[in-house]
């Protein structure tokens, strides 16, 4: 059972924009509390879109040609690095996240129903701190250098039970939020929990949940980007 | 991609069958017990229409789910002369909602079948996996333990072994040349070019069976 983990994502100080220094800060406050930078990480989500033969768009908030209510607009696909040979999808609407192997998108390719439109990365690096393993990163499109988000994974390795580790997580999100208020950034980072008994997830962390939390931080991300 | 060949038995030779795959290949049998359920596009959805497997292992003490997509078989006047289909196929395990999460996309069910037999899986040439199977249908929808054989006294034998684009040759040949070793039995041709039962099977049975197994062959 993999170990419980929290994602984190930036959240900017109103009128403040993004930026790759506000990366490196961060990375700075890992280092300062003791972190060993031991490697990158990467993290893929891939929008895929429902094609319909007539051209119309899925889902309510479809724009153009006819709508098909029924269909769900959009899928999530989440590559996560820590189990490259797996592939997660999510349908938001319908709190559903499917675990299937690294082979689903070539599945999806042949089925023509839902087609892969914009691919985000989430990549950075990764420090060990005694029992926590840190990863800082940002989000920009494949192909890209434009950010759209800087965020970070938290993992407790002692345990894997998201209600017996809330206080030491709890805990070492205090200690990080006042060291990097020390820097005086333009903002600060925020953990929105997912509701992962929605989705029909247990207590018992596992890759699932992980990929339910990227489509949550993914959805904060877009909407301070909106915002 | 992968190779295969399909041919029908009487279920009274299918122990004669057994033997002799035994015989062959010199690995234990393994139980199938699988739940098919084939699911195609709704109205609407999709590019083109299209056609999903999927697969739950009902063999193993925790039944597992696998994605099947089949594709179009390998075309020309090459693909004409062969005598085993080729096609591509891909794979995924995946959880067990995932019934659920096709349905959500857009999917319904087109018609469910419970596939019961064993397999054999070997390397002879090729990595050769070969099921014999009777197909079943559900009185209701998803009851597996109430399923009738579609087709009584007759079972489904199919010859499948992976291949890419740059040996699929050779694994039509090893395919090819374990199809030979059948042949008293039952004659196997590409899906869909059944050509029935063979009227030397329940010779060739009656002396599988009394030759004591395999080791003779």
């Amino acid at each position: 059972m993999p170990p419980v983990k929290w994602l984190m994502h930036w959240h900017p100080s109103p009128g403040a924009t993004l930026n790759t220094q506000i990366l490196a800060e961060a990375c700075g406050c890992a280092e300062s509390l003791g972190g060993a930078k031991d490697g990158r990480w990467k993290t893929s989500i891939i929008f895929y879109r429902a094609m319909t033969r007539d051209g119309g768009a899925a889902g309510p908030a479809g724009q153009q040609g006819q709508q098909h209510g029924d269909l769900p607009r959009e899928l999530l696909g989440v590559a996560l690095h820590e189990r490259p040979g797996l592939y997660f999808s999510i349908v938001r609407l319908a709190k559903l996240v499917l675990q299937a192997d690294a082979t689903f998108p070539q599945v999806m390719e042949k089925l023509q129903s839902y087609k892969a439109r914009v691919a985000l990365n989430f990549e950075g690096f990764q420090y060990q701190l005694g029992d926590f393993c840190l990863r800082i990163g940002k989000c920009v499109p494949n192909n890209s250098e434009v950010l759209r988000g800087i965020m970070m994974e938290v993992e407790y390795y002692p345990l894997s039970s998201i209600e017996k580790s809330r206080a030491i997580m709890e805990d070492f999100f205090d200690v990080w939020q006042e060291t990097v208020a020390k820097k005086s950034l333009p903002g600060h980072f925020i953990h929105v929990e997912s509701n992962f008994s929605e989705y029909g997830l247990s207590d018992q962390y596992s890759f699932q949940h992980t990929a339910v939390q990227y489509a949550t931080c993914l959805q904060q991300l877009m909407a301070v980007v909106r915002g | 991609m992968e190779c295969v060949v399909q041919g029908i038995i009487e279920t009274q030779h299918v122990e004669a069958l057994e033997v002799l795959l035994q015989g062959l290949s010199g690995v234990p049998k393994e139980r199938v017990r699988v739940h098919e359920l084939c699911l195609k596009s709704g109205p609407n959805l999709g590019v083109v229409p299209s056609e999903v497997r999927l697969l739950c292992d009902l063999a193993q003490p925790t039944p597992s789910w696998t994605i099947r997509h089949v594709g179009g078989a390998m075309r020309g006047a090459g693909a004409e002369q062969i005598s085993v289909l080729v096609r591509t196929i891909v794979e995924s395990k995946a959880s067990k909602n995932v019934l659920q999460y096709f349905y959500t996309l857009g999917y319904k069910l087109d018609h469910e079948l419970l596939k019961i037999g064993f397999a054999f899986r070997f390397h002879r040439g090729a990595q050769i996996t070969v099921t014999v199977t009777s197909a079943n249908k559900m009185p209701r929808l998803h009851a597996t333990d109430e399923a009738v054989p579609v087709t009584p006294g007759i079972q489904l034998v199919e010859i499948t072994a992976p291949a890419a684009a740059d040996n699929y040759n050779d694994v039509v040949s090893a395919v090819t040349a374990f199809c030979e070793y059948l042949a008293p039995l039952l004659h196997l041709s590409k899906p869909g070019h059944s050509t029935g039962i063979v009227a030397t099977a329940g010779a060739a049975a009656a002396s599988l069976m009394s030759s004591g197994g395999g080791k003779t062959l």
